[in-house]
């Protein structure tokens, strides 16, 4: 093997990505009063960044440690361990494929290779016109509607090949039926 | 003290340490990768499983449990039996082996770790010789990680010792384990390399050869180096150092475990405080001052002309004659130059030398302590200038009487690895009328010497430094004196009168007949190699 190195060293601004604005800094800090430490709102800051940026930027990763007071090496070791934080920009619907065991027998895997083949990207890529992103994820706890896949927080049931047509080309196919529960991204307010 | 049966022998072991630690202290070579006395136990190596009887949930019989229990994150417990001598626990041996060695590439005839390496030791031990992977290896990518270290993740077994090692001790947590699972690695932040004033220690804590320091990268095999213990003089704390070198020099310097100061780790100070050793510009023979500048001396003839010129001096003013002790210079060498000048000038003025001194004291969180003072023996120096009592005085008096031109003759003894003279100092020294400069490197004295010796580095003496806490510690020689040259206190033996070979022994037990302090010399406890 070639004698080849990474350096670790260095990094360039435009690998550093988009930092933390104000808003998201604030929302953040929101989440403090909930838990013993700083370093416990780590996991729902990831989350608030990664609604707001699409991803987790380095930068984004250099200013989340610098609020919760925390090494950024620590904060790279949260994200990296959890798939479904991005490090890199994705595209604006991303496709979450389950490949677990129901659903890889009701056909999951024909939708797998349809989607990689309709789309042309391969797992956690993002298409040329920005437009969608593929992964695959472990289990969607939708056994009883297998195979099925989630676009952005939307979830499909029993997805087949011949639906991906319909269901990629609907523009309404990441609108969620229930809004989201206010408790999502806001912290509760301490209870007296 | 808690006594333990391990593999039907019993054994007495410190309360409240992890059985592992027993065993290793009773001297079991029980194979581990995470486990470290000086960091926190995680128990994910999974190497030091073992055997325990417990009772039984039924008949409450001590009996074998079913289930291996890792030996480093039980406690030892007074009564308790455990084996490590069974079938269950080789064949866990050896299947962790065999998952360790999946991944890990077959490069050792150009691993620098190779002859050190635990994963060798153990393979060698536990594992089996042939692979049973079919699959593609994994092949992890090298990483630049840091100024002075290299980081090859494909050799790396996870015991994440090195990530403890940056949040514990060094408290900085450049290093973490990035990803998950099979695909783990350990990296830093991109941009935040892995630079503190301890980072040197994860390339020994490192079990494999994962970690690289990228100046012995690639240097020398490491049987191919001898060993000697010596204490690192770049601070006034006196870290334990083992000295690796060879005959083409040092090669590298390691931490040896010392309770009392630095335990397991040293400073990167004193890791990479030897280059001035092998400098080309030290001096390398005597020289005395003729009508045509400083001309070359024969060593033998030295002793008499000092002793006579010094005694000259002292006859005209009795207290004009100085002697500086370096703090660089051993307990021994000060004693004997003090003894030998004080033969000669009875009267003669005893100065503490110039006492470097950088920065504030750092301590880490665990309590390292890097010192700011950055000379091995103050203490030393002024123990023994009380002792022999008179005129004594420190280096500030001396810069003073000097520029006054009270002090017509003066020994002035240096041996610091750098530029130690200030301009002012100089010039006062430079009033003295016979001076005689002992120093490792040319400086600005050169020209006002009357008289230059070389002296040579620590690792080519040997003897004892009292550290700033009071410590008395040897160290023995490593290196030949260079060529030319003849070490400090060789010449200080002969120079006192003395005929034959100086041993630092001898002259301890006569500096410890006068002075009791002398005779209490710390050696630290010795590791042996299977507890790393």
């Amino acid at each position: 093997m070639a004698w080849r190195t990474i350096d670790r060293t260095k990094v360039s601004p435009e690998e550093m990505g988009p930092g933390l604005s104000a808003a998201v800094r604030e929302k953040i800090q929101a989440f403090f009063p909930r838990y013993p430490t700083k370093q416990a709102a780590l996991i729902p800051a990831l989350h608030i960044i990664q609604d707001a940026l699409g991803y987790i930027s380095l930068q984004a990763m250099e200013d989340v440690a610098e609020l919760l007071e925390l090494h950024p090496s620590q904060v790279m070791d949260v994200v990296s361990f959890y798939s479904m934080f991005w490090t890199h920009p994705r595209g604006k619907k991303t496709i979450m494929l389950c490949r677990s065991l129901s659903c890889e027998l009701m056909g999951g895997k024909n939708v797998r290779d349809a989607l990689v083949e309709k789309l042309g990207i391969k797992e956690h890529e993002t298409t040329d016109d920005g437009e969608w992103s593929f992964m695959t994820e472990e289990c969607l706890a939708a056994c009883e509607h297998a195979p099925c896949m989630l676009i952005n927080e939307k979830l499909h049931k029993c997805v087949r090949v011949e639906d991906l047509n319909r269901i990629l080309s609907d523009p309404d196919n990441d609108k969620l039926e229930m809004p989201r529960s206010d408790l999502f991204d806001a912290p509760r307010t301490a209870q007296t | 003290m808690p006594k333990i049966i391990i593999d039907g022998q019993e054994i007495e072991c410190r309360p409240g340490i992890p059985v592992l630690q027993a065993a290793l202290e009773a001297g079991m070579d029980i194979p581990h990768y995470c486990y470290h006395p000086g960091l926190k136990i995680v128990a994910s190596c999974r190497l030091c499983l073992m055997e325990m009887k417990m009772p039984h949930p039924k008949t409450k019989e001590m009996a074998w449990a079913p289930k291996l229990f890792p030996s480093c994150q039980t406690p030892a417990k007074d009564g308790m039996e455990v084996r490590f001598d069974s079938d269950a626990v080789r064949a866990n041996v050896r299947h962790v082996m065999e998952y360790y060695l999946l991944n890990h590439p077959l490069d050792c005839p150009v691993c620098d770790k190779a002859g050190e390496c635990y994963l060798q030791d153990y393979t060698e031990d536990h594992g089996s010789a042939a692979s049973r992977m079919v699959d593609e290896k994994q092949k992890n990518p090298k990483k630049d990680i840091g100024p002075q270290t290299l980081l090859y993740s494909d050799r790396c077994v996870l015991c994440s010792r090195c990530v403890r090692f940056c949040d514990e001790i060094s408290g900085t947590s450049e290093l973490r384990v990035i990803n998950r699972g099979s695909r783990g690695e350990i990296d830093v932040f991109p941009g935040r390399p892995l630079d503190n004033a301890l980072q040197g220690n994860v390339v020994e804590l490192c079990p494999v050869g994962a970690l690289l320091d990228k100046e012995f990268l690639f240097r020398q095999r490491v049987w191919t180096l001898k060993t000697t213990k010596s204490i690192s003089p770049v601070d006034s704390r006196g870290q334990s150092i083992y000295i690796d070198y060879n005959e083409e020099g040092i090669h590298r310097i390691r931490p040896r475990f010392n309770e009392k100061v630095n335990e397991w780790w040293i400073s990167d100070e004193a890791r990479f405080g030897w280059k001035h050793v092998h400098r080309d510009d030290r001096l390398n023979q005597p020289r005395v001052r003729g009508s045509d500048g400083l001309v070359p001396q024969r060593w033998e003839e030295l002793p008499e002309f000092l002793r006579k010129r010094l005694a000259d001096a002292a006859k005209q003013v009795s207290d004009s004659v100085a002697v500086v002790l370096s703090p660089m210079m051993s307990c021994e060498e000060a004693w004997l130059l003090a003894k030998a000048v004080r033969d000669v000038a009875p009267q003669a003025v005893l100065f503490h030398g110039f006492v470097p001194v950088v920065g504030e004291d750092r301590t880490f969180p665990k309590g390292f302590v890097v010192k700011a003072e950055k000379c091995p023996n103050r203490r030393g120096i002024e123990t023994i200038c009380e002792h022999l009592g008179g005129n004594t005085a420190n280096w500030g008096d001396f810069l003073g009487m000097a520029s006054s031109g009270k002090i017509k003759a003066a020994y002035v003894v240096g041996g610091y690895p750098n530029e130690w003279l200030t301009s002012e100092a100089v010039a006062a020294i430079g009033q003295v009328e016979f001076l005689v400069v002992q120093d490792l490197f040319p400086t600005a004295l050169t020209e006002h010497a009357a008289v230059e010796i070389p002296s040579v580095s620590w690792t080519e003496r040997e003897g004892m430094f009292m550290n700033c806490d009071g410590l008395l510690q040897e160290f023995e020689r490593a290196l030949n004196p260079l060529e030319g040259t003849k070490a400090d206190g060789q010449f200080f033996f002969e120079l006192a009168g003395n005929v034959g070979l100086f041993r630092a022994k001898k002259v301890r037990e006569e500096m410890a007949a006068a002075l009791p302090v002398f005779a209490d010399v710390f050696i630290p406890q010795e590791l042996p190699e299977h507890a790393h």
